[in-house]
């Protein structure tokens, strides 16, 4: 609680924002191909990723990008995935061709995880009607979905629209598995036509598309994978999938999955174990907002937001529907904070897409970074406000939020139809960073320079007898009596993945003076009176 | 016609013309009477001269015009505007003809009939406020918001200090979603003197719809103060109190609006919630119930209920609710001011 007091701006008119961006160019251009006839996947693309690519110790960037709508083809060069090598300053160099991944299909969304242990992250590509996996062979990328066994359509609803996914090692065998999360069942030819005013066609509600289940699939440990879609239970209870967060909820060791749905009921996904999960949303309190609405659940991330130790869930929505914040209870399941947190009343007229939840002033509290923008299309003359600014919301001490736009300088650019997002720390300055995509527009890269000079501490984690990223892992820190926690999970956002390292703002504290950690293979591990202002690779010690 | 041969036609021709100035002078006559007897306040009397005239002539200038006026004024709407018709279609031009039809219609609630009419005659009297005050109310109450905001503007124009006109203009703006705006404008009728009545509510509500629970209160308090028995107040000042995490007053107040309203569903669902969280199982449970017995088709009590049968472990109960509110897969903002009950009828 001190931390968080001696970083509130009590009063004064120039006071500079607790949190501050600015804006840096980078060379990327989303293009999903709008077309006048509107099809669903155009306002929806716009996934991306930050990962370290070639383990030079920088966090580099991929951008997933559209194609030809009605080919799903991506016909010209404007459509082409882009990796963007990072310097370790914050310049980045377009290193696509080189690495390969310059993509086939209309991609949407990505997931980055070291599938085989080999200490080089892979990456999922999610798209329409066609995912991709691309094996690291050591800064150059392998399409090796269908020999990984990822490449069949589904049997009872044909291709799918993937906005991504999740790598995590859902029965703690040391392999991470993937779970791919579908939006709905989209198809040019049948598609609906949808008029926002007489002639003018606009992108249709959800309600005019089927649901689609998602799909889990094991790890073999060989390159391939299993579909246990339904053997899992999964498959079970299909969604609109927007959003997924991935976190032990209910700290039993296993790790249980949260995706948000558009205009459809959430989903809750309970890892019972041995690859089991049953769905409880709507139990635990999730499925819903608390008034029994059915709003449109966007990028979601699934963190302790006030370091009670248990994960809470945020997710982001459309205007008029709020940005829910579920708070988690225990074992009295989940409480729609959204009201009483404040996020209700800020968050009122905005429609954002991707959520994270990160420490972006290292004052020991996880912040929310929301990418806004609309869903519908541009120029109809709409009430609702179709271009938006970014906003990252401060956590005041836990329970309740501030909202900063302009004043952390995210005005600096003009409003747009963002999407995805990512969060690092991609200059090396102990402050996390964010790379927002946009529809038809430049992508946007927030550089952080909060003022505060508060101290940090990034775990990067090598596991052994666990996945080799740690996903899974549960970290406790003690800094100056005040205690926090996240766990490693990269997936986070809308259609997003950020493959960095777990960050922790320390607050005026220059150590920690413990940091333990719970690695998904049960083993315990405890760092004590650790300097700040570093990254620390921690390797998961033998049992 | 044209087997008939001349002279009879001639003939015939001055007959009528005879019969017919007879029936001219009988029709006048008619109805002098008519006017006599509606100026005395008879108007069905009236009517009866008037229309014995019609039969006489239907074509003598103003008749229909002042049969519309004895019906209207005998608050016989539909026949003042049958009237009125009439009246329009013997002269398209006449300013009288298009405002009291447009006036009519406004009567009988056909208030999209009575903007066209009033437009008509606004055209021809732009500065006639009264007028364009009814014209207004026209344009909200059958839903053209975008020309029931430029009127109320033009009545803002020239009398900047209206407050039924601000808050007209804030209902208006409300249900077009621009709450924002709705808001400024319930604020200026408040600094009206005096506020007028349900004023400080529909400012509360508008508050309460922006999730600004601290002024909502303090609105719908002032409302209770001027209309103590004012149950939508009651109810919302609950909402909004529950919302602030003031529970004790929460509770006081919907169980006072649940005296006034025992049909009242955000009360029974408040009280429900209210009670739930302190673990009052039973009484929730008869308070959800009867949320859903009001109106089976809103989500939330349903939702709320099943998560408290789930909480005591009546999990069949629980999944039957949670099913119910996945088939009403509700999409519904709270609604405009103007749609709440008990609100204004023009």
């Amino acid at each position: 609680m001190t931390v968080a007091a001696a970083c509130i701006v009590v009063s004064g008119q120039n006071a500079p924002s607790p949190i501050h961006f600015s804006y840096r160019p980078i060379g990327f251009r989303l293009d999903s191909c709008e077309t006048p006839r509107r099809h669903a996947p155009e306002t929806m693309a716009g996934g991306v990723a930050v990962f370290d690519y070639n383990n030079d110790g920088y966090l580099d960037i991929f951008f997933t990008n559209g194609a030809d709508i009605l080919s799903l083809k991506k016909t010209a060069p404007k459509y082409s995935n882009r990796l963007f090598e990072n310097d370790g300053k914050g310049n980045f160099t377009d290193v696509t061709g080189k690495a390969g991944l310059a993509g086939t299909g209309f991609d949407n969304g990505v997931a980055i995880g070291d599938y085989d242990n080999d200490g080089r992250e892979d990456i999922f590509v999610g798209g329409i009607h066609g995912n991709h996996l691309y094996h690291n062979d050591g800064g150059t990328f392998t399409d090796v979905t269908a020999k990984a066994g990822l490449a069949a359509p589904d049997r009872q609803y044909g291709p799918l629209w993937s906005v991504g996914g999740a790598w995590v090692d859902v029965n703690n065998d040391g392999l991470l598995d993937l779970l791919v999360v579908n939006y709905l069942a989209w198809d040019p030819n049948t598609e609906p036509s949808c008029e926002a005013a007489p002639g003018k066609l606009d992108y249709c509600h959800p309600k005019f598309y089927k649901a689609t289940p998602n799909q889990l699939f094991l790890n073999n440990g060989d390159g391939t994978f299993r579909d246990i879609s339904a053997e899992s239970g999964i498959r079970a209870h299909p969604g609109k999938g927007m959003g997924i967060g991935v976190a032990d909820y209910d700290l039993d060791g296993l790790m249980d999955f949260f995706i948000a749905n558009d205009k459809m009921n959430n989903s809750l996904f309970h890892n019972k174990g041995g690859a089991h999960f049953e769905e409880v949303a709507f139990d635990a309190g999730v499925a819903l907002t608390e008034d029994g609405k059915f709003i449109s659940g966007m990028g979601a991330d699934f963190r302790d937001v006030d370091n009670d130790g248990l994960p809470d869930i945020v997710f982001a929505a459309l205007d008029g529907e709020m940005f829910p914040l579920f708070r988690n209870l225990a074992k009295r399941g989940f409480a729609d904070a959204t009201r009483s947190s404040g996020i209700a009343r800020l968050t009122l007229p905005m429609a954002g897409y991707s959520s994270t939840i990160a420490d972006f002033d290292n004052d020991g509290w996880k912040d929310l970074f929301v990418t806004r923008g609309h869903v519908q299309a541009l120029g109809l003359g709409s009430k609702v406000q179709i271009d938006q600014p970014n906003t990252v919301f401060r956590n005041l001490g836990g329970a309740k939020f501030q909202a900063l736009t302009e004043e952390a300088g995210l005005s600096a650019q003009p409003p747009a139809r963002h999407r995805g997002s990512a969060v690092a720390d991609l200059n090396a300055d102990g402050r996390l960073d964010v790379v927002a995509t946009a529809l038809s527009a430049p992508a946007e890269l927030w550089l952080n320079d909060s003022p505060g000079g508060a101290h940090w501490l990034e775990l990067k984690l090598d596991g052994t007898a666990s996945n080799r990223d740690g996903i899974g892992a549960r970290i406790k820190v003690t800094a100056g009596g005040h205690v926090q926690y996240n766990h490693v999970s990269f997936a986070a956002g809308y259609a997003s993945s950020s493959a960095a390292p777990t960050h922790f703002g320390l607050g005026p504290e220059a150590s920690a003076s413990l940091i333990e950690i719970r690695w998904p293979s049960g083993i315990m591990q405890e760092l004590k009176d650790v300097v700040s202002d570093r990254i620390i690779r921690v390797k998961e010690p033998h049992p | 016609m044209s087997m008939i041969p001349a002279a009879i036609r001639f003939l015939s021709l001055l007959l009528l013309a005879a019969q017919s100035g007879a029936a001219v002078q009988d029709a006048v006559a008619e109805a002098a009477r008519g006017t006599a007897l509606s100026r005395e306040g008879k108007y069905e009397l009236a009517i009866q001269h008037y229309k014995a005239a019609l039969r006489l002539d239907s074509h003598l200038p103003g008749l229909y015009l002042n049969l519309g006026l004895a019906y209207f004024k005998s608050k016989r709407l539909p026949e003042a505007a049958a009237a009125f018709e009439q009246a329009v279609r013997a002269d398209s031009e006449s300013f009288q003809a298009h405002a009291l039809l447009g006036m009519s219609y406004y009567g009988c609630t056909r208030y999209a009939d009575a903007a066209a009419q009033l437009k008509l005659a606004s055209n021809a009297q732009p500065d006639n406020l009264e007028l364009r005050y009814t014209l207004a109310q026209s344009y909200l109450a059958s839903n053209q918001y975008p020309q029931a905001v430029a009127e109320f503007h033009f009545l803002l124009s020239k009398n900047p200090d209206s407050a039924p006109v601000h808050i007209l203009l804030g209902e208006v703006l409300d249900a077009s979603n621009q709450i924002e705006a709705a808001t400024t404008e319930f604020e200026a009728a408040m600094k009206a003197s005096p506020v007028p009545p349900d004023g400080h509510f529909g400012l509360g509500y508008l508050y309460w719809k922006q999730q600004r629970y601290e002024e909502a209160c303090h609105e719908f308090e002032a409302e209770l103060e001027t209309q103590p028995q004012h149950t939508q107040a009651l109810t919302y000042l609950g909402d909004a109190e529950m919302h602030a995490d003031r529970n004790q007053r929460a509770e006081t107040h919907l169980r006072r609006s649940l005296a006034l309203d025992a049909n009242n569903r955000l009360a029974h669902l408040d009280l429900g919630i209210l009670l739930a969280g302190r673990n009052e199982s039973a009484e929730a449970t008869r308070c959800f119930r009867e949320a859903i017995r009001i109106d089976p088709s809103k989500p939330d009590a349903h939702y709320r209920f099943g998560r408290l049968l789930s909480s005591l472990g009546r999990q069949q109960e629980a999944q039957a609710e949670f099913e119910k509110v996945k088939k009403l897969a509700a999409d519904e903002p709270p609604p405009p001011l103007l749609s709440l009950p008990g609100r204004r009828v023009p």
